[in-house]
C-alpha cells in the first residue's frame, strides 16, 4: 500500500488502522517493522497505537526511527561484528556507541595525521571532512561511487580526504566507538549477514528517508509480504545536505499510490509556493502579512507587539511559533525580555552556554587546575553565588581576600578555602578533597547531589546536565584514562552538539516555539501563527556545497557527468520550494519579516524574500512631501538609460537628487522602456563610499517610502563585493570555505607584527608594509601577473598571504580583487549578475578605486545603465587609498556629463573663497579641480560678502584665545549653533579637545572610536566596577558618565562623589544608583553577551542607541571567546576603545540628530569632515608644515616613497610631491565648503614643538588667497 | 496536570514509596543519569547472555572480562548450556494496556528471557546485584507475572531470578491476574487520583 498525501491528511492515521489490523489478525508485532522520521514521530505513532488498541496485551512493537533501528540491530547483533574485527586488544561485549561528541574528538586527531597542504581552512576542515564523511554514509556511497564524484568535481584534496576518513574509520573499530553515522556501516554489514525477521514494514514520512534507508529496504525486500508507505511526493525537505532522496515509490514497489487529495486554504497555499518558486514566478502575498524593516531590532519589537496583539485576542502561546535562521543571543535576548513563554530549539549548540553548565565546567576546571593560576575571580564569584549558594557580599569578600592573597602570599584557592570556618566553605573543602582525583563522571554527579536541587524551575537545565554526563561517559567509556580532564573539559566546552538525531528536543506545553524551519518541519509542528523572519538572510538557503563536500553530486541518484552553478541554483530552490511548501502546511497564517541589516549591523541578501512579489511601486500621491528639483538639477532627471556622470559640487543637493533618481525608476518616469522591462530594487543597484553613507541612504528611502516592501541594494563596493562572493556558493569556486572571514584591523595588525618579526624588519615599518599591500594588491588587479621588485616586501607579502589563506580569511583588498575574479572567470556568475544590475548609481565616484570602476564596468556589461555622480574637487583620498581620480574624469569624458554647479549650502564670502582657491591652484600652475565654479542659489545663501576670516597670528597663544573667544561669543547669541575646528591632524584632536574642556567649552570629537559611543562606554565602565568593586575611582567615573547622559539627577551624582567605602557596602538603601548597580554587581551572566545585554538594555532601551546594544554585547563576546576570562575580556575591551571596527562590527552613530551635541563644539580632521556642514567652521594652525602648496619646500614621507616603490609605474619624486600638493589644495577646498555662515582660516608665526616655541612658516594660502582679492 | 499513563516496574516502585519523587522523575524528567561499575558489569552479562542464547560465538568476547569475571561467566555458561534451546526470546519487550475506573493505562516492561519447556513459561530475570528481599511481593515480579499471563495467555507461568555470579536463584509462580491487577491499580491510582 502506497499513500501518497501531505501532512494536513489523515494519512497516519490510516497506516496506524492498518498496523492494528495486523494485529488483530494475528501477526506477531514483532513482525512489523515501523520506520517514522524521529523519535518525536516514533512517540506520536506508539500513541496512536495505544489510543487505538483494545485491552491487553498489544505486543514488543518494532517502531523506530532508521537511526534508533540502526542503533538497536547493532547493539542487539554486536557479537558478529567483534568477531569479525581482527584484533583482539580492545574487545568490547557492549560496543560504544557514542555521540558525535567523541568521534569529532577521533576525527580531529585523525585529520592531524594527513597533510592537507596549501588546503586553505584549517579551522572548518573537521566540519567540511564530517559532512563528506556523513553524506557518504547517508548516501551509500562505495568506493567507485566516491571515485566518480570526486572526478566529476574535479577535486583537488580527495586523496587527503579518504586517508583522513580512512584513518578515522579505523580508529573507530580499534576503539570499538560508533557514532550514529558510522553505524550506517556496521548495519549494512549485519542485514546483509543475518536473517531478515520482519514480514511487513510500514514507513511514514518516505519522502524524507536517505539513500542507506532505501538499500535496506531495497535488499529485504524479497522477504517482505507487504510494505505500508506514506508520503508526500512534494516533500523531501531534507535534500542536500541532510541527505533525502526523492523516492519512486510506485516504481519500488510497481503498484500505484492511494492519491489523497485535499483542498483546505493550507494544501492550496502550500501548493501554490511550491508552484510559483519551481516555475520561476513570484509568489503574490495572499493570507500573508509582509513587514520590513531597517535594523532587526526594530524588526523584533514589530514580532513582540503583534505576539501581543494576538495573546490579546485569546491566542495560545502554543499557536504561535516564530522560524528563523538566525537564532542567536539578540533574538532569544530581545523575544525574552517580552515575558513571553518560549521554547528555543537550537539547531546546533555548545553545552556551556548554558549558564549552569558553564558554572559547574569553570567549578570542575578550578578542582582539575593544580597550580590554580588563572581563576578569573568574576567567575568565581558566579560559582560561590550560583553553585555553592553564598550571598553576593560573603562571596565578594572571599575573593577580595583571594585577590589579595593569591597576589601576596601566592595563596592557593583551596588552602584559602580550608582556612574558613563557615560551613559552607567546610563542606565546599570536603567535597574538594573527596572528589579532586576522581573520574570527571564522578566529580561532576557529586557536584550535582551537592549543590544541584533537581526541581521544576530548572528541568531544562537537567537535560543539559544529563546530555553533559552522557558526553562525559562515553569519553570515559572510549578512551578511559587516554583523555585528561583538563583535555576533556576542553573539548566538551569546544563541541557543537549538531545534527545528531538521538537529541531528543521537547517541544513545551504552552510555549511559542523558536526554530530554524527544518525542525518545524521535522516535528511537524502545527500552530495557528507562524512568524518567518529574518527573510532576506541567506542562512534560510543552507549551505550544500564546500571545498571538501558537494551535497548535491554525492547524492546517490547524481546522474550528470559535470556541476553548474545553474545546478546550485536549481536544486537549492527546489529544495526551498519543497521546504516552504512543508512549512505552509503547518500554519493558518503567516507573517513575513526582514530588516535590512541583521543584528551585527550587516546587510541582509539572498534569503527567500527573492520567491516573493513584493509591491515595488512608488505612487507620488503617497509622498509627504515631493521633491521638487531646482533648475540646475534637472538635467538629471532627463536621463533615459547609457552612461551619465553627474558633477555635484560641494552643497548643490547631491543626495536628495540621488533618492529622486531612484523614486522616478521605480515609478517609471524614467528608464521606461521595453528592452530594460520591469525595473524593481532589487535591480537598483546604488554604490556608497562609506558605510555610513549606505546606511543613511537606506534610512532616508525607508522614511520616505514607508510602504516599499524592498529596498534598492545600497551599500558600499566592499559590500557588494561580500555579497558576490557569498550569493550562491560562488565562495567555493574560489576555494574558500563558506565560514571564510574578513580580517579586521586588529587581527591584521597583530598578523604583520607577527610576519616582521620573523624577518628581523623593525615594527616601526608596520605602516610601510600595510599600506603596501592593499597597493601591490590593487597593482595585481590592474595588471595581472606583475611581480614586484622589491624581494623583502614580497616575502613579507606572501607570508601574509599564506597566514590569511591558513586561517580561512581574506582582507578588504581581497574582498573586490576576488569578487572581481568570480565575475571574470565564470560567465555563470558573471551572467546572473548583469541581469539583475539595470541599473548602477555610484556616489562619491571621484573617489572610486580602478578595482570598483572595474567592477562597475563588468556589472553593467548587460544593460550598460550607469550614473556615476562626484565632484573632482572634493577627491581628498588619493594619497592614502587606491582611488583612481582620473578614472572618473575618463568616465565623464565618454558619458553625458551633467553639473550641478549651485551650492546653497555656504554664505557667498565662502562659495567666492572656495572658487579663489580654485584660481589659486591654477595661479600656482597646478590642476587638483574641475572646471566647475560653483554659484550660489538666487534666494537662498546668505549674502555675506565678509563671511571669511583669515587671521594671523604672532604667538600660538593669541591664536587659540581668538578660537576660544570666537567660539564663546558664537555660542553665547545663538545656542542652536553648530561649530566645527577642522584639523589637519588626528594628533591635534586630544590637544584642542583639551584646551576647550578646560574653558569649559562642551566638545565632541567626531569619530567612530567606540568610546565615543553611550552604550560601549557605560558598559565598558560597569563591566570594570563588577570587575573591581572595591574601586572607589571607578564608581565615581561611571557616575559622572551617567550623569552626563541624564541617567541619574545631581542629587546622586554629588551622594556617589563623597563616598569613601566601596558602594556596595554602604547600604544607602534610597539610592536607585546603588541598587542599580549592585543589581549588576550580583547578577551572574556566564555569558558576557547576557550581561552587557542587560546593562545595555536597562539604560538604552527605547533610544536611539538601542540599536547598538547588541552590536556591544556581540564584540564583548567575540573577545571572549578568545581570551582565557572575563576580566581579561574586559581589559581587551577598554583597549579597543578607540577602534572603530571590531571583527567588522561598527557602531551606529546618528552625530546629525544627537540632542546632547547642543552647545558642543565639533573637533575633527580635514579628511573626515566631509559630508557634513557647520554654521560656524575654525581651520586654525595652518602652517606650511600642515597644508604645504609649495613643491620646493615638500617634503616625501617616507610611507609615500615606499608605496610608490611596490608600483609597476611608480611616480618620480616630483610627481609625487605634486600629486600631493594638489590633493593639499582640494582638502582646504572641501574644509571651507564646510561652512554655512562663518569661516575662519588661521595661523601663527609661532608654534611650540616638543615643548619649545619655535619660529612656523604660515601655508601660502593666505597669500595666495590675498593675491586674489 | 499532565499524566503518566504508562508504568514499568521501577515507576512503579518509586511511585509506591513517593508520588513526588515519581512524577519529578518520570513527569519532569528530573533525573541524573548515573552509571555505576555494577551495572555496567550487568549490562555486559545480559549482552553475553543474550548473545550466547542467540547462538553467536562469544568466545572472543569473554577477552574483555577480568579472570573473576570470566570464571563466573563460565559457570553462567554451564548453568545455560543444556537450556539454550528452549529459550524461545531474548530481551523481550512488552505494552500491555488495562484499565483502572474505565481509564486506560499501559504497563511496559522488558523480560530479559523467556524459557519454554513443556507448555511452562519461565521468565528468566539475570540479576548482578541481589535478589529482591521479598520476591514474591516485589512490584516487578507483579507486573511480570501480570504481563506474561497476558502475553501468554496462560497461567502456568513462573518468574525466576537468578544472581548472575552466585548462580542463586529464585522462583515465583503464578498466583491469579486479580491479585496483581488489585495490588497494581492501587500504585497507580496514587498518581491518577492526585
Amino acid at each position: 500500500m502506497i499513500i501518497n498525501a501531505n501532512s494536513t491528511t489523515n494519512r497516519t492515521l490510516i497506516l496506524i488502522d492498518e498496523y492494528i489490523n495486523l494485529l488483530k489478525k494475528g501477526v506477531n508485532s514483532e513482525k512489523i517493522l515501523v520506520l517514522v522520521q524521529n523519535s518525536k514521530k516514533k512517540n506520536e505513532f506508539i500513541n496512536l497505537i495505544k489510543e487505538k488498541f483494545d485491552f491487553g496485551n498489544i505486543g514488543n512493537l518494532k517502531i523506530y526511527s532508521f537511526f534508533g533501528l540502526v542503533y538497536n540491530y547493532v547493539n542487539e547483533n554486536w557479537a558478529l561484528i567483534e568477531n569479525s574485527i581482527k584484533d583482539t586488544k580492545n574487545v568490547k561485549i557492549l560496543p560504544n556507541l557514542c555521540g558525535l561528541e567523541v568521534s569529532q574528538y577521533i576525527f580531529k586527531n585523525c585529520i592531524n595525521e594527513v597533510d592537507f597542504t596549501g588546503y586553505n581552512s584549517k579551522t572548518s576542515l573537521l566540519h567540511q571532512l564530517l559532512r563528506r564523511y556523513s553524506l557518504i554514509n547517508f548516501n551509500a556511497l562505495d568506493k567507485k561511487e566516491i571515485k566518480l564524484r570526486e572526478n566529476i568535481l574535479k577535486e583537488s584534496y580527495s586523496n587527503e580526504a579518504r586517508e583522513a576518513i580512512n584513518k578515522y574509520k579505523l580508529k573507530t573499530i580499534e576503539k570499538r566507538a560508533f557514532d550514529y553515522i558510522r553505524q550506517i556501516n556496521l548495519f549494512e554489514y549485519l542485514y546483509k549477514n543475518l536473517k531478515n525477521e520482519f514480514e511487513y514494514v510500514f514507513l511514514d514520512d518516505g519522502d524524507e528517508i536517505i539513500p542507506a534507508l532505501l538499500e535496506y529496504l531495497k535488499y529485504i525486500k524479497k522477504d517482505i509480504k507487504e510494505f505500508f508507505i506514506g508520503y508526500d511526493s512534494n516533500g523531501s525537505s531534507r535534500l542536500g545536505y541532510l541527505g533525502a532522496i526523492n523516492v519512486d515509490f510506485e516504481e519500488f514497489l510497481g503498484e500505484k499510490a492511494h492519491k489523497i487529495t485535499t483542498i483546505d486554504k493550507k494544501t492550496k497555499n502550500a501548493l501554490k509556493i511550491l508552484n510559483s518558486i519551481k516555475n520561476d514566478e513570484l509568489i503574490e502575498l495572499e493570507n500573508i502579512e509582509q513587514r520590513t524593516f531597517l535594523r532587526r531590532d526594530e524588526m523584533l519589537d514589530d514580532v513582540i507587539n503583534e505576539i501581543k496583539n494576538l495573546i490579546n485576542q485569546g491566542v495560545k502561546y502554543s499557536d504561535i511559533s516564530i522560524i528563523t535562521p538566525l537564532c542567536d543571543e539578540f533574538l532569544k535576548s530581545s523575544l525574552e525580555k517580552s515575558g513571553f513563554e518560549f521554547n528555543f530549539i537550537s539547531k546546533s549548540e555548545k553545552l556551556n552556554q548554558n549558564r549552569l553548565i558553564g558554572y559547574i565546567l569553570e567549578f570542575l576546571k578550578i578542582i582539575n587546575d593544580t597550580n590554580n593560576s588563572d581563576i578569573s575571580p568574576y567567575c568565581l564569584k558566579g560559582i560561590l553565588m550560583e553553585l555553592i549558594g553564598l550571598r553576593g557580599a560573603s562571596a565578594l569578600q572571599f575573593i577580595q581576600e583571594y585577590k589579595i592573597k593569591r597576589e601576596l602570599e601566592d595563596k592557593n584557592l583551596f588552602e584559602l578555602i580550608k582556612e574558613k570556618k563557615e560551613e559552607d566553605f567546610k563542606k565546599l573543602y570536603e567535597i574538594y578533597e573527596k572528589i579532586r582525583f576522581q573520574k570527571l563522571s564522578f566529580q561532576l554527579c557529586e557536584i550535582i547531589t551537592n549543590y544541584i536541587p533537581l526541581n521544576k524551575e530548572i528541568s531544562k537545565d537537567i537535560i543539559k546536565i544529563n546530555q553533559l554526563l552522557k558526553q562525559i561517559y562515553d569519553f570515559e567509556e572510549v578512551f578511559d584514562d587516554e583523555v585528561g580532564i583538563n583535555e576533556l573539559i576542553n573539548q566538551i566546552e569546544n563541541t557543537i552538539i549538531s545534527e545528531n538525531p538521538l537529541s531528543d528536543d521537547e517541544i513545551e506545553e504552552n510555549s511559542i516555539v523558536v526554530s530554524s524551519i527544518q525542525k518545524i518541519i521535522d516535528y511537524s509542528h502545527k500552530t495557528k501563527y507562524q512568524f518567518m523572519l529574518d527573510i532576506n538572510n541567506e542562512g534560510w538557503l543552507k549551505q550544500d556545497i564546500g571545498p571538501l563536500y558537494n551535497a548535491w553530486v554525492m547524492q546517490k541518484s547524481w546522474k550528470k557527468e559535470s556541476f553548474e552553478l545553474e545546478d546550485n541554483m536549481e536544486l537549492t530552490k527546489d529544495r526551498s520550494a519543497r521546504m516552504l511548501y512543508k512549512a505552509y502546511l503547518l500554519a493558518d497564517k503567516i507573517y513575513l519579516y526582514s530588516s535590512s541589516y541583521d543584528s551585527l549591523g550587516l546587510e541582509n541578501f539572498s534569503g527567500i524574500d527573492k520567491f516573493y512579489k513584493f509591491d515595488s511601486k512608488i505612487e507620488n500621491s503617497t509622498l509627504q512631501k515631493p521633491i521638487i528639483p531646482r533648475q540646475d538639477q534637472k538635467a538629471v532627471f532627463d536621463y533615459n538609460g547609457g552612461l551619465m556622470s553627474v558633477s555635484a559640487t560641494a552643497g548643490s543637493g547631491k543626495t536628495t537628487v540621488m533618492l529622486l533618481l531612484i523614486e522616478k525608476i521605480l515609478s517609471k518616469e524614467i528608464l521606461n522602456n521595453e528592452e530594460i522591462g520591469e525595473i524593481e530594487p532589487k535591480n537598483i543597484f546604488v554604490l556608497t563610499f562609506m558605510e555610513s553613507a549606505a546606511r543613511n541612504f537606506k534610512e532616508r528611502i525607508k522614511q520616505r517610502y514607508p510602504q516599499l516592501k524592498e529596498l534598492p541594494n545600497i551599500s558600499t563596493i566592499h559590500g557588494l563585493a561580500l555579497r558576490i562572493i557569498k550569493e550562491n556558493n560562488n565562495y567555493s569556486r574560489l576555494g574558500l570555505d563558506y565560514d571564510f572571514e574578513i580580517i579586521d584591523e586588529i587581527k591584521r595588525t597583530s598578523l604583520l607584527n607577527e610576519i616582521l618579526y620573523t624577518l628581523g624588519i623593525q615594527n616601526d615599518k608596520l605602516n610601510l608594509y600595510d599600506s603596501a599591500i592593499s597597493t601591490y594588491k590593487s597593482e595585481l588587479a590592474k595588471y595581472g601577473d606583475y611581480n614586484c621588485s622589491n624581494k623583502l616586501f614580497l616575502k613579507v607579502f606572501n607570508l601574509y598571504q599564506a597566514k590569511l589563506k591558513e586561517s580561512n580569511l581574506i582582507d578588504y583588498d581581497d574582498l573586490l580583487f576576488l569578487s572581481l575574479k568570480l565575475l571574470k572567470e565564470n560567465s555563470d556568475i558573471l551572467e546572473y549578475y548583469q541581469n539583475l544590475a539595470k541599473i548602477i548609481i555610484e556616489d562619491e565616484a571621484q573617489d572610486s578605486s580602478f578595482i570598483q570602476q572595474s567592477l562597475i564596468t563588468f556589472l553593467s556589461g548587460k544593460y550598460n545603465n550607469v550614473i556615476r555622480c562626484g565632484d573632482i574637487n572634493q577627491a581628498i583620498t588619493s594619497t592614502f587609498t587606491n582611488s583612481d581620480v582620473e578614472g572618473f574624469r575618463e568616465f565623464m569624458k565618454k558619458s553625458k556629463n551633467v553639473e550641478m554647479n549651485r551650492c546653497q549650502r555656504c554664505a557667498t564670502g565662502i562659495l567666492d573663497c572656495a572658487n579663489n582657491v580654485v584660481k589659486f591652484a591654477n595661479n600656482k600652475n597646478f590642476n587638483p579641480f574641475s572646471t566647475l565654479i560653483m554659484k550660489p542659489v538666487e534666494g537662498v545663501n546668505i549674502v555675506d560678502k565678509n563671511a571669511v576670516k583669515l587671521n594671523i597670528f604672532e604667538k600660538e597663544n593669541e591664536e587659540i584665545d581668538f578660537v576660544i573667544n570666537k567660539i564663546k561669543n558664537i555660542l553665547s547669541k545663538d545656542n542652536k549653533a553648530s561649530c566645527a575646528i577642522l584639523l589637519r591632524s588626528n594628533f591635534a584632536i586630544a590637544r584642542w579637545e583639551q584646551l576647550l574642556k578646560d574653558k569649559k567649552i562642551k566638545t565632541y570629537c567626531k569619530s567612530d572610536a567606540f568610546i565615543n559611543n553611550p552604550v560601549f562606554k557605560i558598559c565598558l565602565l560597569i563591566l570594570e566596577y563588577i570587575i573591581e568593586p572595591y574601586d572607589i575611582k571607578k564608581v565615581k567615573t561611571l557616575i559622572e558618565e551617567l550623569f552626563k547622559l541624564k541617567k541619574y539627577d545631581i542629587a546622586t551624582l554629588e551622594y556617589v562623589k563623597n563616598i569613601n567605602t566601596p558602594l556596595f557596602l554602604c547600604q544607602n538603601y534610597d539610592e536607585q544608583f546603588f541598587w542599580d548597580m549592585n543589581y549588576f554587581l550580583y547578577k551572574n551572566h556566564y555569558s558576557i553577551y547576557n550581561l552587557v545585554y542587560e546593562i545595555g538594555n536597562f539604560y538604552f532601551k527605547n533610544t536611539k542607541q538601542e540599536v547598538n546594544i547588541s552590536l556591544v554585547a556581540t564584540i564583548a563576546q567575540k573577545i571572549r571567546l578568545n581570551q582565557k576570562s572575563f576580566e581579561n575580556t574586559v581589559k581587551k575591551l577598554r583597549e579597543i576603545q578607540f577602534r572603530s571596527n571590531f571583527s567588522n562590527i561598527k557602531l551606529f552613530n546618528d552625530d546629525k540628530n544627537d540632542e546632547s551635541r547642543e552647545q558642543t563644539v565639533q573637533i575633527m580632521t580635514l579628511h573626515k569632515s566631509k559630508g557634513d556642514e557647520f554654521d560656524y567652521v575654525f581651520i586654525p594652525e595652518l602652517s606650511q608644515d600642515n597644508m604645504c602648496f609649495n613643491i620646493d619646500e615638500y617634503k616625501l614621507k617616507e610611507n609615500s616613497k615606499f608605496n610608490q616603490k611596490i608600483k609597476k609605474i611608480p611616480l618620480d619624486d616630483l610627481s609625487l610631491k605634486k600629486e600631493i600638493i594638489e590633493e593639499n589644495f582640494r582638502l582646504m577646498y572641501v574644509g571651507i565648503t564646510r561652512a554655512k555662515k562663518k569661516l575662519f582660516i588661521s595661523a601663527s608665526n609661532s608654534y611650540k614643538i616638543y615643548n619649545k616655541v619655535r619660529p612656523s612658516k604660515n601655508s601660502e594660502f593666505f597669500e595666495g588667497m590675498e593675491s586674489i582679492i | 496536570m499532565k499524566k503518566i499513563d504508562t508504568f514499568s516496574a521501577n515507576s512503579l516502585k518509586l511511585l509506591d514509596k513517593s508520588v513526588l519523587e515519581f512524577e519529578n522523575k518520570y513527569l519532569y524528567n528530573l533525573s541524573i543519569m548515573k552509571k555505576d561499575k555494577r551495572a555496567i558489569l550487568g549490562q555486559k552479562f545480559h549482552n553475553l547472555i543474550c548473545f550466547y542464547i542467540k547462538n553467536f560465538d562469544v568466545s572472543k568476547l569473554i577477552l574483555n572480562l577480568t579472570q573473576d569475571e570470566q570464571k563466573s561467566w563460565q559457570k553462567l555458561k554451564d548453568y545455560l548450556k543444556d537450556k539454550k534451546d528452549d529459550f524461545i526470546k531474548t530481551e523481550y519487550s512488552f505494552l500491555i494496556k488495562e484499565k483502572l475506573n474505565s481509564k486506560p493505562y499501559f504497563l511496559t516492561g522488558r523480560f530479559d528471557a523467556v524459557y519454554k519447556k513443556d507448555g511452562f513459561y519461565v521468565i528468566y530475570d539475570w540479576k548482578t546485584l541481589n535478589i529482591p528481599k521479598n520476591p514474591k511481593d516485589d512490584l516487578q515480579s507483579i507486573v511480570y507475572l501480570f504481563c506474561a499471563n497476558k502475553i501468554f495467555k496462560t497461567e502456568k507461568i513462573k518468574l525466576k531470578y537468578l544472581s548472575i555470579e552466585k548462580l542463586d536463584s529464585f522462583e515465583i509462580p503464578f498466583i491469579n491476574p486479580d491479585y496483581y491487577k488489585e495490588k497494581l491499580d492501587k500504585i497507580i491510582l496514587k498518581h491518577f487520583i492526585k
